[in-house]
């Protein structure tokens, strides 16, 4: 195997890491309202979420390489630049798993490559306007649009559903919530297994071993579902817990109604192309569905912990991309890549062990939210 | 914002107000549909049974029709 091939190769591993961490950070979009209100078992959630996912992957095989293109020039992307780029969203959708924070795998993966780009190869390579347009604003309106439609959603379903009796309207709701978080999940994996692909064929192609108009290799595409499958299997219970039971309080009537309300601003801003994140759509309509029951109460102070979270995504996996070019530049060659690769495993590894140690697991994300994101019962 | 300089140099405002007219009908959409249906199924009369079944039928299409814009996008 010569030095190119094993570059590929490597860059190609962290590409599907980075498609199992954003499997595992974003069970919750889909499954955790669901979970939160006991219409499906935590189990048996993550394995239905991880079956869509993976299907959802082979249903739309436009590949989303704009993922990276879009935003900075195709001329300063290189192996370095991708592997560089996956480290810094990597980096970033562990660290808010670790806090239980919902956040956007999109946002950290552009991040981490405008990062290395910036570095590689100077401003004049970043299109700011791009990264406005595509990352910045629609951060603070996909939640906004999220909010008002879950809002009004859930102030409905009650207002229509009082004169039904308590367990037809709830056994009605869990059906209509398990159907509803199911499209979330199959939109999910249309949407977010097409990232990795992107990358991956990104990568060969920058490599020479792909031309630059071929499809997606069949290969590729089977990896690319089957490791953002096992990731939603695995389940990021941390930031299921976060979603389901921090920020509100949720009722059977309230998670259809976010579910409803998720489905919707996905499907839409899908066809009219316009770039909303699966996971700031999810949280929005989670906040919403908390405003739309009289007398619920939203934590504030978590919707705002997340929020700054979301803010802080691009210059922080921006930051951890540039710091992994440069460290694998100053090595150089597949050496380099191989040095960096390792010290993210490394690191990654010491992050599970702490998480291991006040781990959030399926027996106790349903706990009773008492302020913080691990429960008393380990 | 300077002159020549818009909110629609960024931001695609023509998709922006159609995702959030889509979502609202969509989403509010089928939220009411499907609580409608609950109410028929309840409420015990063949009418009602009749109406919840139109109101799952018009929400299957609605999923249909939702699956067809996104995988058609």
């Amino acid at each position: 195997m010569d030095a190119d091939t094993l570059l590929l190769a490597v860059v190609v591993a962290t590409a599907l890491v980075f498609d199992f961490t954003n499997g595992f950070h974003d069970t919750a979009n889909a499954m955790a309202t669901s979970i939160a209100t006991g219409a499906l078992g935590p189990r048996a959630a993550v394995t239905l979420s991880a079956a869509l996912n993976f299907a959802g992957a082979f249903l739309s095989l436009e590949v989303a390489a704009t993922i990276a293109t879009g935003i900075v020039e195709t001329g300063a992307i290189t192996l370095t630049v991708v592997f560089a780029g996956l480290v810094g969203g990597l980096a970033w959708n562990l660290l808010t798993w670790y806090f239980g924070i919902p956040s956007s795998s999109s946002h950290a993966l552009i991040g981490g490559v405008v990062g290395a780009t910036l570095i590689a190869a100077g401003t004049s390579a970043i299109k700011i306007g791009e990264i406005v347009g595509k990352v910045l604003l629609p951060a603070v309106l996909a939640p906004l649009t999220a909010i008002a439609v879950a809002t009004l959603g859930t102030y409905l379903v009650y207002r229509l559903t009082r004169s039904v009796p308590e367990r037809a309207r709830e056994r009605g709701f869990r059906l209509g919530q398990i159907g509803s978080a199911s499209l979330v999940s199959l939109a999910h994996g249309t949407n977010d297994a097409q990232k990795t692909m992107g990358v991956i064929t990104l990568a060969m192609i920058a490599a020479g071993t792909l031309g630059e108009d071929a499809g997606t290799p069949l290969w590729v595409i089977v990896a690319s579902a089957a490791a953002i499958a096992l990731g939603t299997y695995v389940g990021g219970w941390r930031v299921i817990r976060t979603l389901g039971k921090g920020l509100t309080d949720i009722e059977t009537p309230q998670g259809f109604a976010a579910e409803s309300s998720s489905a919707a601003v996905i499907f839409a801003s899908s066809h009219f192309g316009f770039p909303l994140s699966t996971t700031h759509v999810c949280t929005g309509s989670v906040v919403g569905a908390g405003l739309g029951k009289r007398l619920a109460q939203v934590r504030w102070g978590l919707a705002v912990r997340m929020g700054a979270a979301w803010l802080v995504t691009l210059p922080a996996a921006a930051a951890v991309g540039a710091l992994a070019w440069a460290g694998a530049s100053s090595i150089g060659g597949v050496l380099g890549v191989g040095v960096v690769f390792a010290a993210a495993l490394l690191l990654s590894g010491l992050l599970y062990l702490a998480a291991r140690r006040r781990p959030v697991h399926a027996g106790n994300v349903n706990d009773e939210w008492s302020g913080g994101l691990v429960p008393a019962r380990l | 914002m300077k002159d020549g300089i818009g909110m629609n140099e960024f931001l695609d405002l023509d998709a922006l107000w159609k995702v959030l007219v889509t979502s609202l009908v969509a989403g509010v959409g089928l939220a009411t549909l499907f609580s409608l249906a609950l109410v028929g199924l309840s409420s015990g009369r063949v009418s009602g049974r009749a109406g919840a079944g139109a109101c799952l039928l018009l929400v299957a299409a609605g999923i249909g029709l939702g699956l067809y814009t996104m995988l058609a996008a």
